[in-house]
């Protein structure tokens, strides 16, 4: 009987196309969204060469440390270039920048330079930053020059032009050593597509619940023959539950194919650990469904409207549509995240791909299990006993 | 009256969608909106570093950390290395130096030791890590020369306090507009979303075979009945539509009297009356009510991450851009992007904007005709 049960459960729920669309395809409809908007951004993110231009006046041909700063800067040959520098007449500067050819332009007057832009921002900030570079690179040689001047034994043998020579040379040679010792894992991106996975985990909860729904007197003709026949309840809540489950891992396996040979989701390279948390993601989304079928008295369309608005609240909070909502949450209200299912499997992945350690990832996964124990056990004792007086 | 009374009633029940949406537009709209004075002066771009410091706070390490705070925004961060490193993930912090004990001792000897920092990779960072440079090249370069802490420290600040003019030309409140433009393209996935629910749920309800044989045989006539129905989606319409323009002058707020909430009030009307038309054809083409769920969500999620709703659209990919323009989205939403950067308005520069919604009501006639073709289909009842 427990296999009968099983199997024609695992038929009616494969069969039932509005089911399958939900917890199959929305999914994988929705990564292949994402990866279409988000795959640029960490490419857009990054330093870019910045277009700029140079009024060519008589004080910029007058000024080496202008003209030989830029040329390096903008050589195309380097490494470090930063800028495309144009050399142009300041009315065509003018004229580049208001067709956004150019984020601003230079200008040198006598000794002072000015920089124009049309509104602020991080390449104008550089620039800007480059030209203040040079101005107090000047300051700085023309301070040392004085210094030593002040600090030479015989200053009536000065020789002005060695002092300018090591001054220059001394601004020349420091290297600043800065060791880099943050995580490679840096991608956040990556926090959007777990949310994706959490919420495949939560969404088969519908079928945990159509599994039990079928069981229920009061919800269908099916369940009103099941609870007068002599059968041992549990057992068939069992198997029905486990036909669920299977067609739910079922789904998330066809999510994992795709986001990881479609997609290219990178989930870390612990392949057990992360088989794991699916499982386990999927089991508490299992006792959600099971839950809400048991406890909630309603129509079958508003059970699942219920566990559909629990998941994309909790998918909400853990990041599904801004990723920094997971880190407000996070930081400001911790309690939230951490009676959120959905953030449990979002936390769970991303302690995964970003940590070392295992802490946080054993965390996430205790309080997933905690969290669908108690469920299952409130809705063992509401299943229980079940009577009634007219349906 | 009776189809429009029939509308409300079918309205009134599926009510909880209609308000889902509209609080989800308030609330990213909302958030969006946090006050911002406007900007016609040159604000330089503060990344946000925190600094880790072993050493003592004086003398150097002192000074560089009073230098990096003046130019960089400290987030308020908790004093642990997961909360740290969070941080960095998020992008809260892009930069993160660690100064390590005796520092300032170590420096000032001429023996600098390798400091050790934690970056993002974007371009915030990048600029972060030129700050933290320029401080520490410009002090090792005085403490070759200068060996008195106190007199080091003044000659660095001199040099420092250098400053260039910079002055920014466009007297747009460009931070504003943005706003503007980010609430009313969030508007768009909302009103897709409004629109085609109820709309396919109102059209599969009078779709109905039981309810249509009874329309068919009533002594209403065709041609009213199907007025009606269109006029009630009209007004049902219009009135989601007007509901979001009276919330974005609440949030937005005195922009949206300028021109260029014109100019967003206008798009939205021409949006909406396309999203209307493309619920009707989908409404004649699904008549399983159960699938309409299913189907807003893909449409309206779909047009919105493909034009750039959620997504800026500078940041997606060429192929992405070139796929959206198949979808009326994309002209709504690249006319209220172009709107946030106009200066001048006039013939010449309101031309692509205009053009833009003529290409929206180009898709709504579109979808009109083969909504009729549907409709003239499906109308034997077999």
């Amino acid at each position: 009987m427990f296999i009968h049960n099983f199997k024609y459960s695992l038929k009616t729920l494969f069969r039932n196309k509005m089911l399958i669309f939900w917890t199959f395809a929305f999914p994988i409809i929705l990564g292949t969204l994402f990866n279409l908007a988000f795959s640029n951004i960490a490419d857009t993110e990054k330093f870019d060469i910045i277009d700029i231009a140079i009024v060519n006046n008589d004080d910029l041909e007058n000024n080496e440390a202008y003209k030989t700063v830029f040329k390096q800067l903008s050589d195309e040959s380097s490494e470090d270039r930063m800028f495309n520098t144009k050399y142009v007449s300041e009315d065509e500067a003018k004229k580049l920048l208001e067709n956004d050819d150019i984020v601003g332009y230079m200008k040198l007057e006598g000794e002072t330079p000015k920089v124009t832009f049309v509104k602020s921002g991080t390449n104008q900030t550089i620039f800007k930053y480059v030209v203040e570079e040079i101005a107090q690179r000047s300051n700085m040689l023309s301070n040392i020059v004085e210094h030593e001047m002040k600090e030479s034994v015989m200053p009536e043998n000065i020789n002005t032009e060695e002092i300018l020579h090591k001054a220059n040379e001394l601004a020349q040679n420091n290297e600043i050593k800065l060791k880099n010792i943050s995580n490679k894992n840096l991608d956040y991106m990556m926090i959007e597509f777990y949310t994706l996975i959490a919420m495949a985990c939560l969404y088969g909860g519908i079928l945990g619940m159509v599994a039990i729904n079928q069981n229920l007197a009061n919800m269908t003709n099916q369940g009103k023959r099941i609870s007068i026949s002599p059968m041992n309840k549990a057992k068939l809540l069992i198997s029905s539950l486990l036909a669920g489950y299977v067609a739910q891992l079922v789904g998330l396996a066809l999510l994992f194919v795709y986001t990881v040979f479609v997609l290219k989701v990178d989930y870390g390279n612990n392949v057990g650990l992360i088989i794991l948390l699916s499982m386990v993601g999927s089991f508490t989304g299992l006792s959600m469904g099971v839950a809400v079928a048991s406890l909630v008295k309603a129509s079958d369309n508003a059970k699942s409207g219920i566990l559909i608005g629990i998941t994309m609240l909790g998918c909400f909070l853990a990041g599904m549509m801004g990723v920094s909502m997971k880190y407000v949450i996070d930081k400001n209200v911790p309690i939230i995240n951490k009676l959120n299912p959905a953030n449990m499997i979002t936390d769970g992945f991303y302690s995964l791909y970003y940590y070392d350690t295992l802490d946080r990832y054993y965390f996430n996964v205790a309080s997933l299990l905690i969290f669908a124990f108690i469920l299952i056990a409130i809705s063992f004792f509401s299943l229980r006993r079940q009577k009634y007086d007219s349906i | 009256m009776t189809v429009f009374k029939t509308f409300l009633k079918i309205l009134k029940k599926n009510r909880g969608m209609v308000i889902f949406y509209t609080v989800l537009l308030l609330v990213f709209g909302g958030i969006n909106m946090s006050a911002n004075k406007p900007t016609t002066e040159f604000e330089a771009t503060k990344p946000s570093v925190l600094i880790v410091n072993k050493d003592e706070e004086v003398g150097i390490t002192k000074d560089f950390i009073k230098y990096i705070k003046e130019n960089s925004e400290t987030p308020e961060i908790a004093d642990n290395e997961e909360a740290r490193n969070d941080a960095l993930f998020y992008s809260d912090v892009s930069y993160i130096v660690y100064i390590p004990e005796n520092y300032h001792n170590d420096f000032m000897a001429g023996n600098a030791p390798e400091l050790e920092i934690k970056r993002t990779g974007d371009y915030t960072s990048e600029y972060a890590e030129m700050l933290v440079k320029r401080y520490l090249s410009v002090a090792s370069t005085y403490q070759k020369s200068i060996k008195s802490e106190a007199e080091l420290i003044e000659k660095v600040n001199e040099t420092l306090s250098k400053k260039v003019d910079a002055e920014i030309t466009s007297k747009l409140d460009t931070t504003t507009l943005s706003k503007a433009s980010f609430y009313y393209n969030f508007a768009s996935y909302s009103i897709l979303a409004c629109l085609i629910y109820i709309i396919c749920l109102v059209l599969s309800v009078f779709n109905s075979e039981k309810i249509r044989k009874r329309t068919v045989i009533s002594s209403m006539s065709y041609k009213k009945h199907n007025k009606d129905l269109l006029l009630s989606n009209c007004v049902y319409a219009v009135t989601v539509w007007l509901l979001y323009v009276i919330a974005s002058f609440v949030l937005v707020g005195d922009i949206m009297f300028t021109s260029h909430g014109a100019v967003y009030i206008i798009n939205s009307f021409v949006f909406t009356m396309c999203a209307t038309a493309l619920a009707f054809l989908i409404g004649r083409i699904v008549s399983n009510k159960n699938a309409v769920n299913g189907i807003v969500n893909v449409v309206a999620l779909g047009s919105s991450f493909l034009c750039g709703v959620f997504v800026p659209m500078e940041f997606m990919p060429q192929s992405v851009k070139a796929m959206a323009h198949v979808l009326p989205t994309y002209y709504y939403v690249k006319t209220n992007d172009a709107v946030a950067e106009l200066e001048v308005f006039n013939i010449e520069t309101l031309k692509p904007l205009i053009i833009n919604m003529g290409v929206m009501l180009g898709f709504a006639i579109l979808f009109v005709i083969i909504a009729n073709i549907v409709a003239s289909k499906k109308r034997k009842i077999g």
